[in-house]
């Protein structure tokens, strides 16, 4: 089948444990065009609630009024007007060719867990692994210790930055390490070198997961935390202590758009759907 | 009728482990009786005929099994210890006789264990035809059928006379039809049959009354004739392998909600085990044996005697299915599935269809992995096959 629509409009929805994400997108031939992006916390607000918000104010941003192809991804499964629903780690790891063409891997850290990627130059899953149920290696886990430290979240990174002298921290339960965290604060660790800490305790499970994978020379980073540099720091730091790393360690990229992967993934393969499958009807409509 | 009331009371009924329709059924007149039958094939009809309740055993992922696991070890399925923990909570006190069809061995020592524990009960160890001589099969699972008929006669005080049995038959015929309509409206749109919804309608139907499940059926059949639901963009999958141990609803539901349809299955296989309807004749046993050796579904608890045909099957079914690819979901340690399953898988996977496979059992109550399987599944059909 083949449709004879060559411009078209979709939109990526991408529902994690912690935010809600959207983009809208313009396809015309080779080119691939970001018209809105809009991200939203969930916090206590009903899900459903916070994707409709989100998706209205990504179309209203993109001034579209129509989408040929809604894809979903995270826990987005059940949206009532989306088109298809893809998996996480398909989405991320097209979404993650579209920021950084050259990433052969992608590391989705997220609130409630990671998982890393290995992915070919069309973006197809080659490989994954996730971490357990832990919630140690997660960005919630980060943010509750940020709360007991009373720094707020965009501070994080530049804090661990600035650490000199780096304190241990478990890395395997997350209620152990609060505990660590607690004797820290009451042992007078400066904020900077717990969070630089657990930073490396992070970092130390995340380098785990990728390296039980084959990929190249690029790991972009995805997700929530893919803004926090403290941490992207301590991934560097951990690949490039590695004694056992037979070549350079991979570079580790990431994007101002690094929370939106997901959803521009499955924003363009919902475009690659809607040509495979020969459609030519909108699937969602402004005045509907 | 509204669609949620429908399967409001349906999904009542799979929830209830007390049997109250059973029940209800039974004091609605005096005298009546019920006759159980396990997994996969019982002939319905005959129950029926002799004035009794046919009702399914299809065991529970909703109990704690304390007595059911005394009394098997720990490489044995979990239906046979769901069955028995039902049976020595008292739950199956209402049944006068039960059925256990030749579906594997641990079904045939669950009868012999239920004569011994429960010696005032009516029960049978039936076994199915299995001979590649189909006249042969035929006159051996007549006879089978009219012992059964005339033992359970003796049972409820009702002779399954001729005319009784041509009308329970008829009857069954029209259940079969029934459900034929749901599986073929499921296959064509099924964003309008959620298998969740066709999965708890069918397992309603295994323990109330023929005719009522009938009305329900049509009125759910009428009901999604007027759903204006959108398709989604989903693949379209044949689950292969769940025909005796069940598996739990949420699986079903992980399964689509990742991003397949369902377009074919071998849940609650029993009651879609003939392919057509048992004709209308003088003696009707001679013409259930007949339609059940010569019209039987191809089946891992029957015989089959052309070596091609399992290779084959899944290629078969998933075309007349129009499905992409298919899942092989067999419970933990089903001798039957699990045996067949390399012979069918290879055969699909001669045939280009992807498939994927896991265990599962009835009480299994973690579904992620099972969610990344046919996500990562449903994707990679969607992407990278022909879909």
């Amino acid at each position: 089948m083949s449709t004879t629509i060559t411009t078209t409009t979709t939109a990526g929805i991408d529902v994690g444990s912690g935010a809600v994400k959207a983009v809208v997108m313009s396809f015309d031939g080779d080119s691939e065009t970001v018209l809105a992006k809009v991200s939203s916390r969930i916090r206590k607000r009903d899900i459903g609630d916070v994707v409709d918000q989100v998706f209205a104010q990504a179309v209203a941003e993109a001034g579209v009024q129509g989408i040929h192809y809604v894809g979903t991804t995270g826990e987005g499964e059940d949206i009532p007007f989306a088109t298809g629903h893809f998996y996480g780690m398909t989405t991320h790891a097209r979404g993650a060719l579209f920021l950084n063409p050259k990433a052969t891997a992608v590391l989705d850290a997220g609130a409630l867990h990671a998982r890393a990627v290995a992915m070919d130059a069309r973006g197809k899953v080659l490989n994954y692994k996730m971490t357990s149920q832990c919630a140690s290696g997660s960005g919630q886990f980060l943010e509750n210790i940020a709360r007991y430290l009373g720094v707020s979240q965009a501070e994080i990174g530049g804090l661990s930055l600035q650490a000199d002298d780096p304190e241990k921290v478990s890395g395997i339960c997350a209620v152990l390490a609060e505990t660590d965290v607690i004797n820290m604060v009451s042992r007078g660790i400066s904020t900077a070198n717990i969070l630089r800490g657990i930073h490396e305790s992070m970092a130390g499970r995340f380098v785990r997961l990728l390296r039980s994978l084959e990929f190249g020379d690029v790991v972009f980073m995805s997700g929530g935390l893919a803004g926090d540099e403290g941490l992207v720091k301590s991934l560097e730091d951990e690949f490039a202590g590695l004694k056992s790393l037979t070549g350079p360690p991979p570079k580790i990229a990431t994007h101002e758009d690094s929370i939106f992967a997901g959803a521009l993934g499955a924003a363009i393969w919902g475009n690659f759907r809607f040509h495979k499958l020969g459609l030519d009807e909108i699937a969602w409509e402004a005045s509907a | 009728m509204k669609r949620s009331q429908i399967v409001d009371w349906a999904t009542a009924i799979y929830e209830d482990l007390d049997f109250s329709t059973v029940h209800a059924w039974l004091d609605e007149a005096p005298g009546r009786k019920a006759a159980a039958y396990l997994p996969v094939y019982a002939p319905r009809e005959i129950i029926h005929a002799c004035g009794m309740l046919p009702v399914g055993i299809h065991g529970t992922g909703g109990i704690e099994i304390i007595r059911g696991d005394a009394f098997y070890q720990s490489y044995i399925c979990h239906l046979p210890r769901s069955v028995v923990e039902l049976a020595q909570s008292g739950r199956l006190d209402m049944l006068s006789a039960v059925l256990f069809p030749s579906t594997c061995d641990v079904i045939r020592n669950l009868s012999g264990m239920w004569q011994v524990m429960y010696p005032d009960m009516y029960v049978r160890y039936l076994d199915l035809p299995q001979v590649a001589d189909p006249k042969l099969g035929a006159e051996f699972w007549k006879r089978e059928l009219n012992v059964v008929r005339r033992d359970l006669g003796e049972v409820s005080g009702i002779e399954a006379t001729e005319d009784r049995l041509r009308a329970s038959v008829a009857l069954y015929n029209e259940v079969r039809s029934v459900i034929r309509e749901l599986y073929t409206a499921r296959r064509e749109t099924p964003w309008r049959v959620p298998s969740e919804e066709l999965y708890l309608l069918l397992r309603a139907g295994e323990v109330v009354a023929p005719e009522f499940f009938m009305e329900q059926a049509r009125a759910y059949l009428g009901v999604i004739e007027q759903c204006d639901d959108r398709i989604k963009d989903r693949t379209r999958v044949l689950i292969a392998g769940a025909f005796c141990e069940q598996p739990p609803l949420g699986l079903i539901k992980t399964i689509e909600r990742a991003g397949c349809y369902i377009v074919d299955d071998d849940f609650l296989a029993g009651n879609r085990f003939m392919i057509g309807d048992v004709p209308d004749a003088e003696d009707p046993a001679a013409a259930m044996a007949e339609t059940f050796v010569t019209g039987a579904i191809k089946t891992s608890v029957l015989y089959e005697p052309d070596p091609a045909g399992k290779r084959n099957l899944m290629k078969t079914r998933a075309a007349a299915a129009g499905a992409d690819g298919v899942i092989f979901a067999a419970p933990s340690f089903c001798d039957p599935a699990l045996l067949d399953r390399p012979m069918l898988r290879e055969g699909a996977e001669a045939a280009g269809i992807p498939c994927i496979a896991f265990k599962y059992a009835e009480n299994s109550g973690q579904f992620q992995q099972f969610r990344e399987q046919a996500g990562t599944f449903a994707d990679s059909i969607k992407l990278w096959g022909d879909a």
